[in-house]
């Protein structure tokens, strides 16, 4: 139990800083935390301009959105860089679970994620002068660390199906596209059509977006704990779905020779 | 415990790939066509042959990357197929090349995640690690970035991977490639220690020298199959009952090689580049001296030393990769 513990916790820490591409001081402040900051207020002034929702919309919103740059990226490098690396063979050839191989690698990138969610909140709400009740602050540190968890699960899904498909970036690129698109965070849901609301329901963030407005808004945690589940739930799937992806290309590459393993 | 370390019978692999987009082309190729091996406990086996013989694609379905297309093969008696964990626990693997390790991390953290990975107890991994890069002669660069090593360290950290859950069967597929004299002749002795304490050892490689040194025994693969094996000694007998002619030259054209071959008596003509010389091995019957008909087919050619010799293993190699030569085609090629 404790070796598997070490697995997971020791073993994801150094695949982190292995893998992890943006571990420099200047890729680190300026890509995940002055990036996010400035998408934060190109909206909330875009909303301000058109008055399609207020500060607190945009302010909550982008802040949960920006846990998921390092997230998805993080966790498609986490995986799909054993290419780059040429060590994916090495790893294959660990007795040891998949599972707990793999999905320790995302939690790293869930904890980078929380920390860049709960700075550009706090930077973006000193500035924009937004109040967000004390009471609120417990809960919604659970809405974020859930919105990354998912995030770095979806990330890993993601690097899963670049390491087969060879178009990383491609892959991560859309999807990051897409969750700023469909997950109500600068669109409102109800202005979307209903094919594109069910798909941002199954992303990451959405659920999490709308729970953390409500704790902002002063609803209480009774109101938003249906949608932290909700974001959990997401999380939940995309882990499952990123072991299940990389058991099925794992069993097909020994058949195959599809996976590049040395 | 079985008795036999690695056991193959009727090992095939073929490779199916696509290329092309619009107009798909489904390519063949028969990498390995029916390999049966078996090797005991302790010993230290070589596998020879000449580039796409099918020595990687073998050692990739005896440590479970692969699955065999045809065949099967087991590890201290577990099946490579349905037995993955129990083998791949039992087994190390050292591939030859730059590739393969973490360039951000130091060799230490580059050890320490493969412990993870291949289940050394915690316990155990900070001494075995200091074992390893004593060994290998990384310490005092350990804690430096794998990104700036050069080749040869990193080849040696391949090889402190390699055996950190201490493997009973070490597959070693060119281990010496980039390492320079002292240290390969170091490494020859590393694996001949692991062989004698016990470790099985299945060494590829394309010094010839290396495999005569430390192997037991040899397999020659060409086309995807054993072509001979024997011991070192027995080996050497496929080039019995010849002569080598050495002739050191400027400027021999293939025309020229091609002539020599077809000399009476001659059996084998090859050419190397050393330096800026050429040096044309020519394998004859013993009853013949072909050296005055070799030296009139050279006419014209500045010719340095010329030297006539017993053969070796490499020139036994040599004999039996070309007698199969003839029978070539592998790939198929549909539509
Ligand atoms: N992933 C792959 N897809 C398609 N063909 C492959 C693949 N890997 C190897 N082959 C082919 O299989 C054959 C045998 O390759 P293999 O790597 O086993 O040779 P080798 O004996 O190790 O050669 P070398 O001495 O150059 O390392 C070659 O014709 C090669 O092109
Ligand atoms: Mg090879």
């Amino acid at each position: 139990m404790t070796a598997l513990l070490r697995l997971i916790g020791t073993g994801g820490v150094i695949a982190y800083r292995a893998l992890f591409n943006w571990t420099t001081p200047a890729m680190f402040v300026g890509t995940l935390l002055v990036g996010p900051l400035f998408q934060l207020f190109f909206f909330a002034y875009l909303g301000r301009q058109l008055g399609v929702a207020d500060d607190r919309f945009y302010i909550v919103g982008n802040a949960v959105l920006a846990a998921s740059v390092a997230c998805v990226f993080g966790g498609t490098m986490a995986v799909s860089n054993e290419r780059r690396f040429g060590t994916l063979g090495h790893v294959l050839l660990s007795p040891r679970s998949r599972t707990a191989i793999f999905l320790g690698r995302a939690l790293p990138y869930a904890l980078n994620g929380l920390l860049i969610a709960v700075s550009t909140l706090t930077v973006s709400s000193l500035l924009l002068g937004l109040r967000i009740p004390v009471t609120a602050l417990p809960g919604l540190l659970l809405m974020l660390a859930a919105a990354a968890l998912a995030c770095g699960f979806f990330g890993l899904t993601l690097g899963a199906i670049g390491l087969r498909f060879r178009d990383v970036w491609l892959v991560s690129n859309v999807a990051v596209a897409l969750l700023l698109l469909l997950t109500g965070v600068n669109v409102p849901a109800a202005g979307l059509p209903a094919g594109l609301r069910a798909v941002g329901g199954v992303l990451p963030i959405t659920h999490a977006a709308e729970g953390a407005r409500r704790l902002v808004a002063g609803d209480g945690f009774g109101a938003a704990a249906p949608a932290l589940a909700a974001e959990l739930a997401i999380g939940l799937g995309y882990a499952i779905l990123a072991a299940a992806l990389l058991k099925l290309f794992e069993t097909e590459s020994r058949r195959q020779a599809t996976l590049e393993t040395v | 415990m079985s008795e036999h370390a690695i056991e193959a019978v009727g090992l095939r692999r073929t490779y199916r790939s696509r290329t092309g987009w619009l107009r798909p082309q489904r390519r063949e190729v028969e990498a390995v066509r029916g390999v049966d091996l078996t090797v005991g406990n302790g010993e230290l086996f070589g596998l020879l042959g000449p580039n796409g013989a099918g020595k990687t694609t073998t050692i990739k379905m005896l440590n479970t990357l692969l699955v065999p297309s045809g065949g099967s093969a087991r590890i201290c008696g577990y099946d490579v197929v349905t037995r993955t964990r129990e083998v791949r626990r039992r087994i190390g693997y050292v591939f030859g090349g730059d590739r393969g390790l973490y360039d951000r991390l130091s060799a230490r953290d580059n050890l320490r995640y493969f412990a993870e990975l291949y289940g050394v107890p915690g316990r155990e991994q900070r001494r075995r690690i200091g074992e390893l890069l004593e060994l290998v002669r990384l310490d005092g660069r350990d804690d430096d970035r794998v990104e700036g090593y050069s080749r040869g360290m990193r080849q040696r950290l391949h090889i402190a991977r390699g055996l950190l859950h201490r493997p009973r069967v070490l597959f070693l597929d060119e281990p010496s490639i980039g390492v320079d004299p002292v240290a390969a002749r170091e490494l020859r002795q590393t694996v001949a220690d692991l062989a004698a304490t016990g470790t099985t050892v299945l060494l590829t490689t394309h010094y010839m020298a290396e495999a005569d040194e430390l192997c037991g025994r040899i397999a020659v693969i060409a086309n995807g199959r054993i072509q001979a094996l024997g011991t070192p000694a027995e080996l050497r007998r496929h080039a019995d009952g010849r002569r080598v002619l050495e002739v050191e030259a400027y400027g021999v054209t293939d025309r020229q090689l091609a002539a020599i071959r077809t000399l009476p008596g001659v059996r084998e003509a090859s050419m190397d580049v050393v330096g800026a010389a050429q040096v044309l091995g020519v394998q004859s019957d013993a009853g013949y001296d072909v050296q005055a008909d070799v030296l009139r087919a050279l006419d014209g050619v500045r010719l340095g030393r010329v030297t006539a010799r017993q053969p070796t293993l490499e020139d036994a190699y040599v004999a039996i990769v070309n007698r199969v030569a003839e029978e070539r085609p592998i790939e198929a090629v549909a539509a």
